[in-house]
């Protein structure tokens, strides 16, 4: 999937009634959003990327409450032999609409649902921790300049030049059983979080910087300063205001990497504990014990699930960046 | 022996002991027909034909082939090819293969000093491939480069338990004073060889029976380099090895078959790929690229459908059992395990059918165990306290009867610990967590590396105490096939240490303890009857939670000849093949 970071975002600025800067964005911002919506819904793919992603919020939320128990075994749903499921397609039937897991008979239905909560979970939160971080450096580095700048940007560099996956195997391998209050599945959940947050905020924080840096030198802003303005009041209600749009767009787009990234972290087996169901584990026991020859149908479960997802985020990320960018119009 | 233990365990799922091997001497080279399992009891393809090239490969690499630095299972099979320790098991399929001979030694040896002093005498015409003749002194040489742990690091450690210095540094710290420096074994000439121990121990030939009693001539003593070339006494000497990657042997011309009836020479070239992915090794081998899977811990799951569903190529499987026990501690120390009747409400409640699948199933995996003890081991019965084979889906009634007598009849809370790194444990950890929920039992499940398992998690009852790991995944293969052997490091009451401890029950039982130390004072039949005794009463404990007795699917190319599980390792015997050609 491709995060097309480089592609600069129209500034969407205020239009040219420029007048008291409080009331001018209210109006503005509306107006945009209502463009913006109405392009939206003639994008039909992205739509249906949206509603695919509504839907796999919901079934994430409501689901696990709704499925049966995904670490419940049903041995007599497995040839002990070969170890995989009777019947064909993995043992497709009415009561086991995915089929079920090989060796073990747990629903995949059930695992896929309740691996969606997770996944999703850590993506957006993950996504949020990176976002929120990279914003704030990428404003302070376009907007203060000078060796302020060349300081972050240099940070950046190093981030984005630093080993990600090596890192992140080694702090997972580190990290004690409890730690900050936290222990067993909530604290892996918080170290994902962190690990996948924290090494993907340069991104957004270059994207922020030029943008920041193109805005500093729009009118409005020298009108705000010329009205006597200070820095954080500029930064924060003439500046970011005009930066929602892209953090709308590339938070749309960096969830579904981090909904990779959570998937190979787990494929590699840094992720949750087992029997906790994630789709990279499923992947990975289809995988490492060689049920993608016995029970294809296993290993396409979650491999679908996976691309379904991430396609949708991408789709839905891609229409609203045409929606929101003026260029486009 | 806690040392000995750990790296044991630490031998990746494989691990046991001992070399050499021959067989019947049929010369029918017909591929007539062979049938699944038939070399679970006798020779597949009986052959004394020459020749031909014979392939290994395996997908993980040797700790060593220095006869003095192995404990893994495959290694101490293959050193025969290579070596002539002094003692090795009969090469015979069958329970046959599980007695321990004389290979260099002339005869079992004898005892005098009430059982202190061991006397043994070797063969005095056996020569290493450069010609010189072997003596005592580079058998007692063999036993001395051990001692030095940091040059050798992988094998056994009983001398320095059973003998009397046990802080002897090694030749290649003491070989500026005095070469021959371990006064606990004396050589008085050049073919006696004289141990003198610091208690009774009638289990002295089976230790012996590690390849590092194979001869070592002190001039050829590279130290961590002798794995390039160890100097061979064996049918096969090194003609090349790329460390890790490919070894090739060929046919040691020093060699007398007359002075070692348990080998054979028959292939011009036997050559080992090593590091080779098990799914490629597994596909060439049925291709009938490569001859035998040298690792000898069965093929995975692909291979194994394949198999199974091919009745051509199923006649050239075997289903051994590999001597292996998988089974769970139950901690007799950590609350409320520290009751009885909570500890028989797991052995009830376990559903042993999930649990053997999640080891492979009945094939790849094993069979379901009631015991601690394995079939392969001399003095083994079968008993069945917990309805483990009547039941095997778990007799709830009885697990619930079991919780109320322990005063949690809603079931409690506990802790179950298991390497995180093995696919197998963690799928069988996972089992037991889903069967003991049905009768309230909650179990956390709590991973750990592999690596420093029985040093710093399970392994060390300070850790297990303050954590509450009352349930603790375990396996085991004995260093020789009896009772002593396998059962002594994990449930003798005199065993449990503070790190690396095998008796992670915590188990110290007087009954237990007695029989083990009047196993001592006893011999043959009367002293194999000790050990089920053993068994029994450890299960009565419901100390551990017996899980499978492991079997593998192992396969051999129809060109191979003289192809039998040699019972002692659960693998093909490697130093009697043969190839058609």
């Amino acid at each position: 999937m491709a995060v097309p970071f480089d592609v600069s975002i129209g500034p969407g600025g205020p239009g040219p009634d420029d007048g008291p800067p409080v009331t001018t964005k209210d109006i503005v911002g509306r107006s945009l959003g209502q463009i913006a919506w109405t392009r939206l819904r003639r994008d039909k793919v992205a739509m249906g990327g949206g509603i695919v992603v509504l839907f796999l919020i919901l079934v994430a939320i409501i689901g696990p409450h709704v499925v049966q128990n995904p670490d419940a075994y049903n041995p007599s749903l497995i040839n002990p032999t070969f170890l995989r499921p009777n019947g064909a397609f993995g043992g497709i039937s009415l009561a086991h609409p995915l089929g079920v897991e090989p060796e073990t008979g747990r629903d995949l239905l059930a695992r896929i649902v309740v691996g969606a909560q997770y996944s999703l979970l850590i993506a957006f939160l993950s996504t949020v921790l990176a976002v929120s971080i990279g914003t704030f450096f990428g404003v302070i580095a376009g907007y203060v300049g000078g060796w302020v700048d060349s300081l972050i940007a240099r940070a950046m560099d190093v981030f984005l030049a630093f080993p990600l996956l090596v890192f992140a195997l080694a702090l997972v391998g580190v990290i004690p059983s409890s730690a900050f209050g936290l222990s067993g599945n909530s604290l892996r959940i918080a170290v994902l979080i962190f690990v996948i947050g924290f090494f993907n905020w340069p991104y957004m924080g270059r994207i922020i910087r030029g943008q920041t840096l193109s805005l500093r030198e729009r009118e409005f802003v020298d009108a705000a300063r010329s009205l006597g303005a200070r820095g954080p009041y500029i930064l924060f209600r003439e500046l970011l205001p005009n930066l929602v749009a892209p953090i709308l767009v590339y938070s749309t787009l960096l969830i579904p990497t981090n909904i990779l990234f959570e998937a190979a972290l787990d494929y590699l087996g840094v992720g949750l504990y087992v029997p906790t169901p994630t789709w990279g584990q499923m992947l990975a026991s289809a995988v490492q014990n060689g049920y993608y020859y016995i029970d294809p149908e296993f290993m396409l479960v979650p491999g679908l699930t996976i691309f379904i997802t991430v396609l949708a985020f991408n789709l839905f990320g891609d229409g609203l960046r045409d929606a929101l960018d003026p260029r486009t119009r | 022996m806690a040392t000995m233990a750990v790296s044991l365990v630490a031998a990746v799922g494989i691990a046991a002991c001992s070399s050499s091997g021959s067989s019947s001497s049929g010369t029918s080279s017909g591929s007539a027909s062979v049938t699944y399992n038939e070399g679970t009891t006798s020779v597949v393809n009986p052959s004394n034909q020459k020749g031909g090239t014979l392939t290994f490969a395996l997908s993980s690499t040797p700790d060593s082939f220095d006869p003095g630095n192995t404990y893994y299972a495959w290694v101490l099979d293959f050193d025969n090819l290579f070596t002539m320790p002094l003692f090795t098991y009969k090469s015979c399929p069958g329970t046959c293969g599980a007695q321990v001979v004389p290979d260099l030694a002339t005869d079992l040896g004898t005892t005098s000093d009430n059982g202190l002093t061991w006397t043994f005498h070797i063969q005095p015409d056996v020569k290493f491939e450069n010609g010189t003749v072997v003596t005592s002194q580079d058998v007692k040489y063999a036993i001395e480069r051990t001692y030095d742990r940091s040059v050798l690091a992988n094998g056994p450690t009983y001398y320095q338990v059973l003998l009397a210095d046990p802080s002897y540094p090694g030749p290649f710290k003491d070989r500026a004073k005095n070469l021959m420096g371990l006064s606990s074994v004396q050589t008085p000439n050049a073919t006696t060889i004289v141990f003198h121990l610091v208690a009774p121990f009638p289990d002295l030939p089976y230790v012996l029976a590690f390849p590092n009693t194979a001869p070592v001539l002190p001039s050829a003593d590279t130290g961590t380099n002798y794995q390039l070339h160890p100097l061979s006494t064996g049918p096969y000497k090194f003609q090349s090895y790329q460390l890790n990657k490919q070894l090739t042997l060929v046919p040691n011309t020093e060699w007398n078959p007359a002075t070692d009836p348990n080998a054979k020479q028959l292939p011009s070239k036997i050559v080992v790929d090593m590091n080779v992915n098990q799914a490629d090794v597994d596909n060439r081998l049925l291709a009938g690229d490569i001859d035998i899977d040298a690792q000898g811990t069965g093929v995975a799951a692909a291979a194994q459908a394949r198999i199974l569903s091919s009745s051509s190529l199923k006649a050239n499987a075997d289903d051994p059992f590999t001597g292996r026990a998988w089974f769970a501690y139950l901690n007799t120390k950590v609350a409320p395990l520290t009751n009885l009747h909570c500890r028989e409400a797991i052995e009830y409640a376990v559903n042993k059918q999930t649990v053997q699948t999640a080891w492979g199933g009945p094939v790849a995996g094993g069979s379901i165990a009631s015991t601690l003890d394995v079939p392969v081991i001399a003095g083994y019965k079968s008993f069945d306290l917990y309805n483990a084979l009547s039941q095997p889906a778990g007799d709830v009634a009885a697990a619930k009867q079991q919780l109320q007598l322990c005063g949690q009849p809603n079931g409690f809370s506990t802790n179950l610990a298991y390497r995180s790194d093995r696919p197998k444990e963690t799928a069988a950890a996972t089992a037991i967590q889903a069967s003991l929920a049905q009768v309230g039992i909650k179990v956390t499940l709590k991973g750990f590396p592999s690596g420093s398992y029985y040093t710093d998690f399970a392994g060390s009852p300070a850790y297990v105490h303050s954590h509450d790991l009352g349930i603790d995944m375990g396996g085991w293969s004995a260093d020789w096939p009896n009772g002593f052997g396998f059962l002594d490091e994990l449930v003798n009451g005199n065993t449990i240490a503070p790190t690396g401890n095998t008796n992670i029950s915590e188990l110290n039982d007087p009954v237990i303890n007695n029989l083990f130390t009047k196993s001592n004072t006893l011999t043959g039949a009367a002293r194999t009857a000790i050990w089920s005794q053993i068994d029994m009463q450890l299960m009565k404990d419901a100390a551990v939670l017996p899980m499978v007795y492991a079997r593998s699917l192992d396969y051999r190319s129809p060109d191979v000849t003289n192809a039998y599980i040699w019972d002692q390792f659960g693998m093909y015997n490697y130093a009697v093949l043969g190839v058609k050609s």
